[in-house]
């Protein structure tokens, strides 16, 4: 009987070493470091380049706007002249286009990196997700975005038009109806 | 009855090439006298220093919103009567009922054009 015993927790202590082996296998194919310190900054890095980029190109677009509609039309030549000039540079900051979509195919291929990672690690290990917020911080801010309706820019066909908010704006009663209110809890 | 030109205005935005678009709009459409805050405490600030004939307010800004922001306004007795417009990315049904409950006087989704604004100021103003 203990002979059995033994050997059922040999087969035990097996199955733990391979699993933690293969554990230990997964957690380096994560590459968790490489993530964290070059793919992830470096994702961050491209996402705050396009930022500066949309903004300089905005500012460059309304400069060249305001230049031209403050320009003096008064001799006809010299005014078409410095319009065009101006136009010029409103084209050449339209350049940033290209260089963001580049910039965002990049993003994009390091996201889809990570979660090939990722999903492989979550499938071999079995992990389940944890219910609720990752941290404080995290809770924190959903709380506070639940609660002041902060949602963000919606994709094409989510959110409404400017039709119907003017429906809304114009039609909703000032008392709140049940409707109304499930709206709110929606 | 339209705005007149001369109405001192507060645009409220954390983004200043959206002061810019706005204040250049305002400035198509004839209004000269334009303020800005970058967010809804550095509003109610300016408020509460000078009397404005219109706030053009973001929602989504830190650390007040444009909707904590309306909300204080119109809790103040002293600016609760001041005109209200909010110019926001926040295009679900309920952001606009949240609003309008908190007595917004009209609402606009960004990307929106000079046209728009026109017809949202003239209807608070004729409201």
């Amino acid at each position: 009987m203990a002979l059995i015993d033994d050997n059922a927790l040999r087969r035990e202590l097996k199955d733990i070493a391979n699993y933690i082996h293969s554990l230990r296998r997964e957690i380096g194919a994560l590459q968790a470091n490489d993530l964290r310190h070059k793919r992830i900054p470096a994702a961050g890095q491209e996402l705050a380049a396009i930022v500066k980029a949309t903004e300089q190109a905005s500012n460059t677009i309304m400069e060249c706007a305001e230049a031209a509609m403050a320009a003096d039309p008064s001799d006809p030549a010299a005014y078409k002249a410095f319009v065009a000039d101006r136009m010029t540079v409103v084209f050449e900051a339209c350049g940033f286009q290209d260089i963001t979509g580049q910039r965002v195919a990049k993003v994009v291929e390091m996201l889809e990196h990570i979660e090939a990672r990722v999903s492989r690690f979550a499938e071999a290990t079995g992990a389940e997700d944890a219910h609720g917020p990752a941290s404080d911080k995290e809770a924190l801010e959903a709380e506070r975005k639940l609660r002041l309706f902060i949602h963000g820019p919606q994709l094409d066909g989510e959110g409404v038009g400017q039709d119907e908010i003017d429906e809304i704006i114009e039609d909703q009663p000032a008392s709140a109806t049940q409707t109304d209110i499930d709206l709110l809890f929606a | 009855m339209s705005a007149d030109a001369s109405l001192p205005i507060l645009i409220v935005d954390d983004y200043k090439t959206m002061i810019r678009i706005i204040r250049n709009l305002l400035k198509q459409l004839g209004f000269e006298d334009v303020d800005e805050a970058a967010d809804g405490s550095e509003a109610l600030t300016k408020m509460r220093g000078r009397k404005y004939g219109l706030v053009i307010s973001d929602w989504n800004m830190e650390p007040m919103t444009g909707y904590e922001l309306l909300k204080e306004v119109r809790s103040d007795p002293a600016l609760g009567s001041t005109p209200f417009i909010m110019v926001t990315a926040e295009s679900k049904t309920e952001n606009v009922i949240a609003a309008k409950k908190a007595g917004v006087n009209n609402y606009i989704v960004k990307p929106f054009n000079a046209q728009t604004l026109r017809s949202k100021i003239d209807a608070v103003f004729a409201g």
